[in-house]
């Protein structure tokens, strides 16, 4: 039986889903305040490597490729900062409820860790996407980052969120279940 | 009975669970990383500025965005390439209030660009150092760069000379047809990067200045 109370999650899930979101704010700040250091700096990167981003010495048609992998390294920082404020969110809202009303403590710990390990390291996805961007281009860049990042812990995200809808849905079946025996 | 239900429990929630992960792989794998659409750079703005100035009648103005805008700039640096008396040509005609022939001159001015790209490009492609996928993926961003240009005064070519206008554009469909075939063939992408040249060239000379004093 269920106590129709809301529990808190354990702290340390709390901190991460707390730190995520301080971290969202400091990279929106950073971005803004760095916006033209990073510019430059990425600038500088890809023009010392022009075979990675496909450069071909003509002014037209290189100013066209810096700007589309200056754009996608402002995107990807731009996207790091919402994704972490919003699974920020996610992680707190999600432990409480599945704290609060998960009975079975197996599936309650393993919603509770996966959420918080998928709903943190997603976001750095978009942060590791960004900075390499102008070390190998756009396209391998997003490749590294899927398959070390947004593919493991987003699933892992994702699935935390079905089991919790899975386990909510259970619980409310059985109790209408108990509620007709009765 | 009721035991072999039991049993089945388990190997039921396995399922459920590598069901749950098979959905999930789907979405896992889309994610959010923005779209790019190119810009214009400062002399197609530039450009863009002058024409819908001189459009809305408003010749001053385009005379002043000509006068200090980065299209003057660009054609001052490819004065070497370009025909003889071209920015007093367009400036003349700002001055005479005469659109068709400013038109006409800024027409000349980005053809001349878009033929310098194309021989370039015929260059880049014919170096046979390069791996052949690189030489068209390079040679496919210089197409990019090309129409980004040839597009700006596409419908000023086509009013002045259909047939070539028509011919640049079939020529740039065949190459670009060569950028996403499966095997790459840069070989085969210069022809009609050479014919893009070659037609401009023809329509550089029947407008420039120099022609149009002539005739």
């Amino acid at each position: 039986m269920i106590e129709p109370t809301w529990r808190l999650p354990p702290i340390p899930v709390l901190l991460v889903g707390v730190v995520l979101i301080a971290c969202a704010e400091l990279g929106g700040g950073a971005m803004a305040q760095f916006k033209l250091e990073l510019a430059r700096w990425a600038r500088g990167t890809m023009l010392a490597r022009p075979e990675v981003h496909g450069l071909v010495g003509v002014r037209d048609v290189d100013e066209q490729i810096l700007d589309e992998a200056l754009v996608k390294l402002d995107g990807g920082l731009r996207l790091f900062h919402l994704h972490a404020e919003g699974m920020g969110t996610i992680i707190i809202v999600t432990a409480m409820v599945a704290t609060s009303l998960v009975g079975r403590s197996a599936l309650r710990r393993t919603i509770v860790a996966l959420i918080m390990v998928g709903g943190a390291g997603y976001p750095l996805g978009y942060l590791l996407w960004s900075g390499l961007i102008p070390f190998h281009g756009i396209a391998r860049s997003k490749r590294l980052a899927e398959w070390l990042v947004w593919i493991p812990f987003g699933s892992a995200a994702i699935v935390a969120m079905w089991l919790l809808a899975g386990a909510l849905a259970a619980q409310w079946l059985g109790g209408r279940r108990s509620g007709d025996a009765a | 009975m009721p035991r072999n239900r039991a049993g089945q429990a388990p190997a039921l929630r396995s399922v459920v669970t590598l069901l749950l992960m098979l959905v999930c792989a789907g979405p896992a794998v889309a994610h959010h990383v923005g779209a790019y659409t190119p810009r214009d750079n400062e002399v197609s703005a530039n450009f863009k500025q002058i024409k819908f100035s001189v459009q809305a009648g408003k010749f001053d103005v385009a005379r002043r965005l000509f006068d200090e805008g980065a299209l003057r700039r660009e054609l001052q640096k490819q004065a070497a390439t370009l025909p003889p008396g071209l920015e007093a040509s367009i400036r003349g005609a700002l001055d005479a209030r005469d659109a068709r022939t400013a038109e006409a001159g800024l027409m000349v001015f980005f053809a001349a660009l878009v033929r310098s790209l194309a021989l370039e490009a015929d260059r880049q492609l014919g170096e046979s150092s390069v791996p052949a996928g690189a030489r068209v993926a390079g040679g496919g961003k210089m197409l990019e760069a090309i129409w980004r240009y040839y597009n700006l005064v596409d419908f000023a070519v086509s009013q002045r000379d259909p047939k070539a206008a028509t011919a640049v554009r079939l020529a740039f469909e065949e190459a670009e047809g060569y950028v996403k075939a499966p095997a790459p063939s840069p070989e085969r992408m210069r022809p009609p990067l050479v014919q893009i040249a070659r037609v401009l060239a023809g329509v550089i000379e029947a407008s420039s200045p120099s022609a149009r004093r002539d005739s």
